[in-house]
């Protein structure tokens, strides 16, 4: 793992940072919100109390019928346009119930406004049947029509039937059938109208014409001599009371409720009977000024009940488990959150208890703006701050860790090249700097500065070793000359011919050891003339052919002249090296391959010999002073051969390398040619 | 009257050694370990040749020294350099100082012997009169074998012992590729390559001096050098 990413690592520690302060911003909100709780508590009580005092606006308790058959009567703001549509009446379309017909789901609903209740129907009809005819209206056969009925009763008297049923599409006339009378009833309004899945009826009834009881049942035929199929809202033999909001009620919570406040009451069913007041304009939209600071400290608090849920329920009926509790007798409370708007709604059901009885329930809720103006304001600053914060300190130090390795990376690829290219006294980079890293780099310089000494050092061995041995060695070979001319017995002239022999090539071993500095010397004062590279090599080789008899010499150059610059005397030398080395590695009668071609401006002389492949880990220190990958008994090699061919090869400009090839050692002379130089 | 050898030597098993192969030569030797010693002595008497070692113990260059002093007080001494320095360098800045030779004291002593001989008898032969037969000419070059002199176009070039040997051989025989090997016994000295390459850059030096278009010591690449003539 990379510097970068370690440093990169140890900084998410910093989002430690915002997480901390998240967590005091959730602890906060929930303190804030469990006080409001209680709060809101205390006010669902004493609401409730002052509420119990209208124990006769609440409904009559029904114990017989099932609270689900209720028709709700939905308050409305406006006046709705009797016309067959439902969107003038300005409630949600969830608000309308549904029954099973005989083609689908009938979808109804009922509101009030004034004095007038208003119905509307959405019957899916395959074939609707008109009542062309008067006698269809009644529902006695013997033919029939598609109608709706609307069921009023008012126990204990008699059951009321309004009908519905049209000639035509457009404005109807409605019957009131009461018992077996039945008239067309001119104070009801209705439109009947025709939809490609069947019609829509909306009707307009005076209030007073309606008993406590509703129900409605849709006949549906598929023509008229069928007897149509009945779909009722209740399921027993009359109607259920209809829940209607309490006038009463709703002017008590409308002064009762403070601002940003909202009040609800429900009967003991759950109905609602009376809303009022409305929660903060804040709670239900947006305020754009401080757009994204919310959505992070939404994205932060506890998530509550969707904020949805907290709306009176368009079905009229309030079944939340709050309210639930409450109407079980306990009081009980809630919260909610919007998925939008992000602010919470705190909410507090309480019981509205008669005596022993509960009447129904109180539900209060209130937006928590009091919270966030307290809370969110600071702590969406402390968000920033220390978001801000965990950003710098995760940028600086990525970016510090991406500069800490720049420098340890260039550190060591300087001294790599360094040690490549021998470049040993180079300065390193950072070697200015006070801190570790410059301590690095320095004490980097100073090991390499060290071993460029020793490497000079032991470049130099060879001469100078050789110098001092020459004087020594002069003492020796003229003591033995010397003793030559003196009478000696067979033996002593035996010994004196062998320390001859030792002393010669003691002398071979020295001028070979000094070799190396006095081709650097003479590459030094060398004068460079221009000549064939071509013409040289075809002569060397001839030269070779008769030295080495036992090998064979092809020579392989395609180029008609090879014109390069430099002493041909020394690349004598150095191809003299080479070709040795080629002998030495290879059998009898082996062919030894010279190849010279040009590569991209630059000559390319090659030898190749047969013969065991280099060992790799001496490739590149097969040129160095005094390195031989030869066996041991061979002594006359100081490893200084290859060397010799390095600094002819560089001191030419150009450069040497040794390969193993296929069942050889290709050795390859790079030199620049006259054009390049 | 035996010939006088003087050698400056401060190594004493070798001065003794030399001292001893001069004197079985029936040479007279005077043999000294410093300059000092040895300027103070040559006052009163010059050696008829001297043969210095350039390190003189503590006096790193005093064999160059004495060489300028003697070569002032003598043109026609034979000085011959003896030493353990190899470099280029150095036998530039011998010869430079008026060496008749500069050897290292890897030469062997049949080989110096030979040198000395050949100094000796050119130093004769310079006092006699110049002898025809004794003269070989290959078209511009004019070899005298005798005084050991060789002339281009009638000028003389200075050659040293080594440089005249080399020119004699290749020029007997013209046309000729001379090796290595043939090069060294005719030299009377164990020579390597950049030896012989840097004793053959040095002699067509002196011939270019004279004549800008001298190029007569062709290079046979990987086998020697031969004399072309005309």
């Amino acid at each position: 793992m990379t510097l970068k990413r370690q440093l990169l690592l140890v900084s998410l520690l910093a989002l430690l940072l915002p997480w901390a302060g998240c967590e005091f911003i959730r602890e906060t909100e929930s303190a804030l919100r469990s006080g409001q709780q209680q709060m809101l508590a205390g006010t669902a009580r004493a609401l409730a109390g002052t509420i119990a005092t209208h124990a006769d606006e609440y409904p009559d308790q029904i114990v017989d019928s099932e609270p689900a058959e209720q028709l709700f009567i939905h308050p409305l703001s406006t006046e709705p346009t009797i016309d067959g549509f439902f969107d003038d009446w300005l409630i949600s379309a969830r608000s309308l119930r549904s029954i099973g017909g005989r083609d689908g789901q009938i979808q109804f609903a009922m509101a009030s406004y004034g004095r007038m209740t208003y119905l509307y129907v959405n019957v899916p009809d395959h074939s609707v049947v008109y009542a062309t005819d008067q006698t269809m209206i009644l529902d006695d056969g013997p033919r029939y029509a598609d109608r709706v009925t609307l069921i009023s009763s008012n126990p204990p008297y008699l059951e009321e039937q309004f009908i519905f049923s049209a000639e035509a599409p457009g404005s109807i006339i409605s019957y009131k059938q009461s018992g077996i009378v039945n008239n067309p009833e001119p104070a009801i309004a209705a439109h009947w109208q025709d939809g490609p899945l069947g019609y829509r009826l909306e009707a307009q009834i005076p209030t007073e014409l309606l008993g406590t009881n509703l129900g409605l049942v849709i006949s549906d035929t598929n023509n008229s001599s069928q007897r149509a199929t009945r779909s009722s809202s209740f399921s027993g033999q009359s109607p259920a009371p209809a829940v209607v909001a309490s006038k009463g009620l709703n002017t008590a919570v409308d002064s009762l409720a403070q601002s940003g406040m909202r009040i609800l009451i429900t009967d003991a069913s759950g109905w609602r009977i009376a809303i009022g007041g409305e929660l903060s304009a804040a709670t239900i939209s947006e305020s754009p000024e401080d757009g994204w600071s919310n959505r992070i400290y939404d994205m932060l608090v506890e998530g509550g009940e969707a904020s949805a849920s907290a709306e009176p329920d368009p079905s009229g009926r309030e079944q939340q488990l709050y309210v639930s509790a409450a109407l079980a007798g306990g009081e009980k409370a809630s919260w909610f959150r919007g998925e939008d708007s992000g602010r919470a709604i705190v909410a507090v059901a309480a019981p509205v208890m008669n005596g022993n009885e509960v009447l129904g329930a109180l539900v209060v809720q209130m937006g928590t703006d009091a919270i966030l103006s307290s809370t969110n304001e600071g702590l969406a600053r402390l968000i920033n701050l220390t978001l801000i914060a965990t950003l710098l300190v995760a940028g600086t130090l990525i970016g510090y860790a991406s500069w800490l390795s720049r420098r340890i990376r260039h550190l060591s690829v300087a001294a790599e090249n360094a040690l490549l290219n021998e470049t040993l006294h180079t300065a390193l980079p950072s070697a200015l700097a006070v801190d570790e890293i410059g301590d690095l780099s320095r004490r980097f310089s100073h090991v390499l500065q060290q071993l460029g000494d020793n490497n000079a050092y032991l470049r130099s061995l060879a001469s100078k070793l050789s110098h001092e041995l020459r004087t020594p060695l002069a003492i020796v070979t003229s003591s033995l000359e010397n003793l030559e001319h003196e009478t000696q017995s067979d033996a002593s002239a035996g010994y004196t011919a062998r320390a001859r022999e030792g002393a010669d090539r003691l002398r071979r071993i020295l001028s070979a050891m000094s070799e190396a500095s006095r081709v650097e010397e003479l590459m030094e004062h060398a004068e460079p003339e221009a000549f064939d590279l071509r013409v040289v090599l075809e002569s060397t080789v001839k030269a070779y052919r008769d030295v080495y008899k036992k090998r064979s010499f092809e020579l392989d150059c395609a180029l008609y002249e090879a014109s390069m610059t430099g002493s041909p005397e020394l690349l004598i030398q150095m191809l003299d090296k080479l070709v040795d080395n080629a002998v030495d590695f290879s059998a009898t009668d082996d062919c030894i391959q010279l190849g010279l071609e040009e590569q991209e401006r630059r000559l390319l002389l090659s030898v190749t010999n047969p013969g065991p492949p280099l060992p790799s880990n001496m490739r590149t220190q097969l040129f160095d002073s005094m390195v031989s990958v030869r066996g041991g008994e061979n002594t006359r090699h100081l490893g200084l051969g290859l060397y010799i061919a390095k600094l002819i090869a560089e001191g030419h400009g150009g450069s040497i390398s040794a390969d193993n090839v296929a069942g050889g050692v290709c050795f390859s002379v790079q030199l620049p040619n006259q054009d390049s130089r | 009257m035996a010939k006088r050898i003087a050698i400056i030597e401060d190594e004493a098993a070798i001065r003794e050694n030399y001292s001893a192969a001069f004197r079985r030569e029936g040479y007279g030797v005077d043999a000294f370990d410093a300059r000092e010693p040895a300027l103070n002595a040559f006052e009163t008497r010059l050696p008829d040749l001297v043969v210095i070692d350039v390190n003189l113990r503590d006096d790193i260059e005093g064999g160059f020294e004495l060489c300028r002093e003697l070569r002032a007080r003598s043109s026609d001494l034979p000085i011959i350099f003896l030493t353990a320095r190899d470099s280029e360098f150095d036998a530039v800045s011998g010869l430079r100082l008026g060496a008749d030779d500069y050897l290292t004291k890897d030469i062997s002593l049949p080989h110096l012997m030979a040198r000395i001989a050949a100094l000796f008898r050119r130093l004769d032969a310079m006092q006699k009169p110049q002898a025809a037969d004794s003269s070989i000419k290959r078209g511009d070059l004019a070899i005298d074998t005798e005084r050991m002199t060789v002339h281009w176009r009638d000028e003389a070039v200075g050659l040293t012992l080594t440089e005249f040997w080399l020119v004699h051989v290749m020029a007997r025989y013209p046309g000729h590729v001379k090796n290595r090997q043939q090069l060294m016994d005719a030299a009377q000295a164990v020579l390597d390559d950049n030896t012989i390459t840097s004793h053959i850059k040095r002699i067509r030096r002196k011939f270019v001096a004279i004549d800008a278009d001298f190029d007569a010591i062709e290079t046979v690449y990987g086998m020697g050098y031969r004399w072309l003539s005309d």
